[in-house]
């Protein structure tokens, strides 16, 4: 036996109290974990670099950029490669079924960002055959159950056509997988080239270069130069990193990181406060034989360690087995979603694990830790 | 000239009181006491005479508030909480009269308590634990729940607990006050064994007359002061 031991068989002696603790513990980091698995793989932020630059219009991504801008990018000394790319939303079949493209030159996508796609010269070739012709993220591929070869037509929400229609026929050319999990996927690329033709109004315009910082160039200044370069031209633009760029964009519809924070902290603080509470309860019934225990020469700290150790084991177990449900959702679940279960959700998991166990015991370790053996001794 | 050698537990002008009610409630005023080492002594008296508090002052979870107390070369009345609790740890095993066995543990996990405070390995421990569960008789029931065993049985498994860790003393509160005859009989039997063959100075609160019979010497405690000494035949 060790002093683990003598905790663990502490925390056993109601059985049933201590499963439903675990319980309630594990369904809160279920919640932590799906959520933040959500906030890691959904707004793709987790994916998102922060060394890959996107030059907007400063009024706004509305407000396009004129394509002639790129040369004057490209002729920054810190740019190793720039991209561009239009964005077009629209659905399919029915209007809730949303989709987005990304207009580019794959070459160019491919120079910029192809690592972090997942893209393959295999598939720069296969969009190359044919104007039409599109590479599909697999998270989009599979939710729309699609393939290659297979025919797809988007009706576009504000990107019409020439000949009035906001119907897009594309045929999907390729999947591509993105460099990770984290990467976001749920979209498709098409050539800039075809829709630039197609489309009514905006020819000639992009929504946002991509532009990859030479080795050594610091980011955040190459992005300075930039916005300098354009301050007083008639576009000026707003250049940030991929990774800010996703954030202020789904900040547009709502701060989803701090709801989620909010809900998990609500959901944590109630849990604190029922096994704190449970726990004193715990601890209270047993102080008869905490007196028994510092009669055999357990120490203050003893005792402290002995529920410390008591409150962590239950959060070991209740936690692991909600984490452990969490990333089986995001497996099975996952690419549909866009959960990631990251290391980083993990690490910060545990480290909330260890800190509400503590936090947890330190009242009844307190509580016991003060009282008198000859006190203990009178509560039987 | 022989010299005297010095008691192993001495009290000098030990003074106690508590407040009950406001009042202060004298216990001890100036109570002496000297036990040499390998004796096994039997203190009896009525209720209140104030023999609880003598065991919880030899058992250094209570302090006197003044005079002296030193057990062996150490002075419990000088000692913080924390040395107490590593003093009892290291020198002093107590026999419970309910046992005060933990119910979650198995009789050889409960006999294993006070080992977890010393720096032995698990080998070393189950060696220790194997060892005195046979010294009390109580081989093959390692596995045993307290809730499984009679009184006797109970108490044996606290009197193992109590001198696992080797100690010198024993402190016994009331040890037979919850058995039956036979059985008060076959633990007071041990707690003698224990004094004559592995020479631990034994201190037993008892109200029992024939409890006491088996000690070296009865003291007989009255408000607060020894009134009398018996030695055993």
């Amino acid at each position: 036996m060790t002093l683990f031991d003598l905790a663990r068989k502490n925390a056993w002696r109601k059985p049933l109290r201590t499963v439903l603790l675990m319980v309630s513990i594990a369904v809160a980091f279920l919640i932590y974990g799906l959520t933040a698995s959500f906030l890691a793989g959904t707004q793709g932020a987790a994916g998102a670099s922060d060394d890959l630059l996107g030059v907007t219009s400063a009024g706004g991504r509305t407000q396009p950029l004129p394509m002639a801008a790129m040369s004057r990018i490209a002729a920054d000394p810190g740019v190793a490669a720039v991209g561009y790319v239009t964005r077009l939303r629209g659905f399919v079949d029915v209007e809730k079924n949303v989709v987005a493209i990304s207009a580019a030159d794959p070459d160019l996508l491919m120079a910029v960002n192809g690592k972090g796609l997942g893209l393959t010269p295999a598939l720069v070739g296969a969009i190359g055959q044919g104007r039409d012709r599109v590479l599909v993220g697999r998270a989009l591929a599979e939710a729309q159950g699609w393939s290659v070869g297979q025919r797809a037509t988007i009706t576009a929400f504000d990107t019409p056509r020439e000949d009035g229609s906001r119907d897009w026929r594309f045929e999907i050319a390729g999947i591509f997988e993105g460099e990770s999990a984290a990467t976001d996927t749920y979209f498709m690329i098409a050539r800039y080239d075809y829709v630039n033709a197609a489309r009514a109004r905006g020819k000639d315009t992009v929504d946002a270069f991509v532009v990859l910082p030479r080795m050594g160039v610091s980011p955040g200044e190459l992005a300075a130069g930039i916005d300098t370069l354009f301050a007083n031209s008639a576009t000026p633009t707003r250049t940030q990193s991929e990774k800010q760029f996703l954030e202020a964009f789904l900040r547009q519809y709502a701060d989803v990181g701090l709801i989620v924070n909010l809900v998990v902290g609500a959901a944590f603080v109630t849990l604190l406060m029922i096994v704190v509470n449970t726990m004193v309860f715990a601890v209270r019934e047993r102080t008869f034989e905490i007196g028994v225990l510092k009669t055999l020469g357990f120490s203050r700290l003893g005792i402290m360690a002995l529920i410390l150790g008591e409150t962590l084991f239950v959060f070991a177990v209740g936690g692991g087995i909600g984490l452990a449900l969490a990333k089986l959702a995001t497996i099975l679940a996952g690419p549909t979603l866009g959960l990631v279960f990251s290391a980083p959700v993990l690490a910060k998991a545990l480290v909330i694990i260890a800190v509400l166990g503590l936090a947890t015991g330190a009242l009844p370790a307190f509580n016991a830790m003060r009282t008198p053996i000859i006190k203990a001794f009178r509560t039987r | 000239m022989t010299q005297t050698p010095a008691p192993y537990i001495a009290l000098s002008g030990v003074r106690k009181a508590y407040r009950i009610g406001g009042e202060m409630m004298p216990i001890f005023a100036g109570l002496d006491l000297a036990i040499p080492r390998g004796d096994f002594v039997a203190v009896m008296g009525p209720s209140g005479s104030g023999k609880s508090t003598l065991l919880n002052m030899l058992a250094g979870i209570d302090r006197p508030d003044a005079g002296t107390l030193s057990i062996g070369t150490s002075r419990l009345d000088q000692m913080g909480e924390a040395a107490r609790s590593a003093w009892r740890a290291h020198n002093m095993g107590i026999v419970f009269q309910f046992y005060n066995l933990l119910p979650m543990l198995t009789a050889a996990e409960n006999v294993e308590l006070p080992l977890l405070l010393k720096p032995l390995s698990r080998k070393e421990r189950r060696m220790r634990v194997e060892k005195v569960l046979d010294l009390v008789g109580l081989s093959g029931r390692e596995k045993q729940y307290p809730a499984m065993m009679s009184g006797g049985q109970q108490q044996r498994i606290g009197i193992a607990r109590a001198i696992v860790s080797d100690p010198g003393l024993l402190l016994c509160d009331e040890p037979t006050g919850d058995l039956d005859r036979k059985s008060a009989d076959e633990v007071l039997d041990m707690l003698r064994f224990l004094n004559r063959e592995l020479e631990k100075t034994i201190v037993m609160v008892t109200h029992d007359p024939q409890a006491a019979l088996y000690a070296r010497r009865t003291l007989h405690l009255d408000k607060g002061d020894f009134v009398e000494e018996k030695r055993a035949a």
